[in-house]
């Protein structure tokens, strides 16, 4: 009787008997956002995209899709993609920053001459890159 | 910032006080703080009108401020020689390009041509696009955008951000550098091709445009800029106000259409009035708001005016027979009448039409394209409302705005020419900027607030550029004679009098 008694809502915006407080939305936007189907295929095509060497796209797939990642066993078809989505982006995120870290701390010491022709403001400066018309 | 009550703004207002500058920098640098908190807050139901006006309004102006103060930064940190920006801008520069050994009349003279020239070239490009549209050639227009974002994103985003290198030599290898390049600038090009993205994304990646475009104009020379603005301004009033205004045009078919702006526009999020509840949001699926019947108002054709130009819009009830309006053709096949498609159609993506120049694309492509007017949209509360239905009444309901969610839309053009002032103030003061930046603001007010009275489609531009300039040249008439609190007044009765000779000083 008490569990019937209970809000099956504690969150008021969102509307449904569910006890968990399941999102209705998807997106981040919520009702401005994408439908749950249509979702399916953002979510996919985002993920899909993201393997040229595009980490922002899974970036902003996890940040789109945030209820969906925020609530597990919500949107079953939607998830899948977004795990893998933030689990490549989190993989990226670190080779990427330790090999920035790297190049910056260690510097000529650890690179020699290449350093020099790796660093980006030679390279501009050779190539002409701000002078650029 | 919970409440924004527009009737009391100390923090809009300041008292200024000439020996602080610093402190100016500051509290503008709070101000926009502020403004962006209270833009970023989530879509809690407003309580009241006052409430869900104010919220509107600050959603639209806080973009619009940390446009004005990034490229503000941007302006101070790179002290780029301009000769750099030249060639870049010889498109804006084709009549005339001004060297410092020229007489006053001659840069003048130059100044005028330059954007006389501009101003003509935006408005053909802007016909070709109201023809474009016209033709249905979507898929083109959005190619088109999307392109000139890439160009945009990419050189100029790249140029600006190996200028920040360089002056703060920070070893960056070229690898990562190419690669966050590439993907930034990948992602806004999807974001603008997208209809339906994260609209935080969308909002971010304009502003940057708006930015980036702005940081660029603000390279030509001094005549030509303030030139080319008030250029911009009275252009403005041309395409959005006269029945043959290319923008007008443009809105009117977009608005009869039912379709998205082909161009970079600004949309805010829009306010929940009246506690709806999320599902409730799902049934407004039009894209603007149904034209309602106005006695008093029989302009039927002055609905659709979108497009380059910075104005505002609003779709006005024209004539008092709903049913015989303009075709209200849905042209996306996508909306139909699922109740749980998707909200507001797609009003979330901005469709950025490009204005073909070849050139320089950096330059105009953007201006036209960006140059959408200020837009508002209306809540559809209830489809054909009778005869007798009061706009004021609705206008409380719904939002000032005229798209079918209640927001507000500005287009890209009015952040970049408010930037490009406030970025000219830059050069030479922080105070000027503070000033300048009040007067923008309060013109933008003002804006709204007719856009609110009037329910058409309004140039965002001339008011804030009419109460920038002067603005501004007071400002620096003042910072050169001196500035001592107790003799303001007669400051300004000397930069009033010999305006002409203290012109020549200045510039």
């Amino acid at each position: 009787m008490e569990s019937q008694n209970n809000n099956p809502n504690p969150n008021p915006l969102h509307r449904n008997s569910l006890p968990s407080s399941m999102p209705v939305w998807p997106t981040i936007d919520g009702s401005l956002g994408l439908s749950e189907e249509e979702s399916v295929t953002y979510a996919r095509r985002f993920y899909n995209f993201g393997f040229a060497l595009l980490p922002l796209l899974w970036a902003v797939n996890c940040f789109y899709f945030w209820p969906v990642l925020r609530h597990s066993h919500s949107f079953p078809r939607i998830r899948p993609y977004i795990v893998r989505s933030a689990f490549g982006f989190a993989v990226f995120a670190t080779v990427l920053c330790s090999w920035a870290l790297t190049f910056a701390i260690g510097g000529e010491r650890l690179f020699g001459p290449v350093w020099d022709q790796l660093v980006m403001y030679n390279l501009a400066d050779r190539l002409g890159l701000t002078s650029w018309s | 910032m919970r409440e924004v009550n527009p009737a009391s703004q100390p923090q809009y207002f300041p008292v200024t006080s000439f020996d602080l500058s610093q402190c100016d920098y500051l509290s503008f640098f709070l101000l926009l703080c502020n403004l962006a908190m209270a833009q970023t807050q989530t879509q809690r139901p407003c309580s009241s009108i006052i409430d869900s006006l104010g919220e509107e309004i600050v959603r639209i102006i806080a973009p619009v401020s940390i446009c004005m103060f990034l490229v503000v930064i941007l302006v101070s940190i790179l002290n780029t020689d301009s000769s750099l920006f030249d060639a870049s801008m010889s498109m804006v520069t084709m009549a005339y390009t001004e060297t410092t050994s020229d007489s006053t009349w001659d840069k003048f003279l130059g100044a005028l041509l330059n954007s006389l020239a501009f101003v003509v070239l935006v408005t053909f490009a802007t016909f070709i696009l109201v023809l474009l549209f016209y033709f249905r050639c979507t898929r083109f227009l959005k190619l088109y955008m999307a392109f000139s974002t890439f160009i945009v994103l990419g050189f100029l985003g790249g140029e600006v951000s190996l200028f920040l290198i360089q002056q703060f030599n920070t070893p960056v290898d070229c690898i990562t550098f190419f690669l966050l390049l590439c993907n930034f600038a990948v992602v806004g090009v999807l974001t603008v091709f997208m209809s339906k993205m994260a609209i935080f994304v969308t909002q971010g990646y304009l502003v940057v445009i708006g930015i980036l475009i702005a940081y660029s104009f603000t390279m030509l020379p001094e005549w030509t800029t303030w030139a080319l603005l008030v250029a911009m301004a009275l252009y403005d009033v041309a395409a959005v106000l006269l029945p043959i205004g290319p923008l007008r045009l443009l809105v009117e078919l977009a608005i009869s259409r039912d379709e998205e702006i082909p161009a970079l526009v600004y949309e805010a999020r829009p306010v929940n009035h009246g506690n709806l509840s999320p599902r409730d949001l799902v049934q407004r699926r039009r894209l603007w708001r149904e034209r309602r019947v106005d006695n008093s108002n029989l302009q039927t054709d002055s609905n659709s005016a979108l497009g380059h130009g910075s104005s505002v819009e609003f779709p006005s009830g024209s004539d008092g027979n709903p049913s015989n309006n303009l075709n209200m053709v849905r042209e996306n096949p996508s909306r139909n009448a699922n109740p749980t498609a998707n909200s507001p159609g797609g009003s979330y993506g901005c469709i950025s039409l490009v204005n073909a120049e070849e050139e320089p694309v950096r330059v105009h492509e953007t201006d036209s394209e960006l140059s959408a007017p200020l837009i508002d949209r209306g809540m559809n509360v209830q489809h054909g409302r009778g005869e007798d239905a009061v706009p004021s009444e609705n206008l409380m309901l719904e939002g000032i705005g005229l798209g079918s969610s209640g927001s507000i839309k500005l287009g890209l053009g009015d952040f970049i020419f408010y930037s490009v002032l406030v970025g000219r103030a830059a050069m030479y003061d922080f105070m000027t900027v503070y000033a300048c930046y009040l007067a923008i603001i309060a013109g933008l007010g003002i804006t709204l607030i007719l856009l609110a009275l009037y329910q058409k489609a309004l140039p965002a531009l001339p008011v804030s550029i009419a109460l920038g300039c002067p603005v501004y040249l007071m400002a620096k008439g003042n910072a050169d004679v001196g500035i001592k609190p107790p003799t303001l007044p007669h400051h300004y009765h000397c930069a009033t009098q010999t305006s002409g000779e203290r012109y020549q000083l200045c510039l």
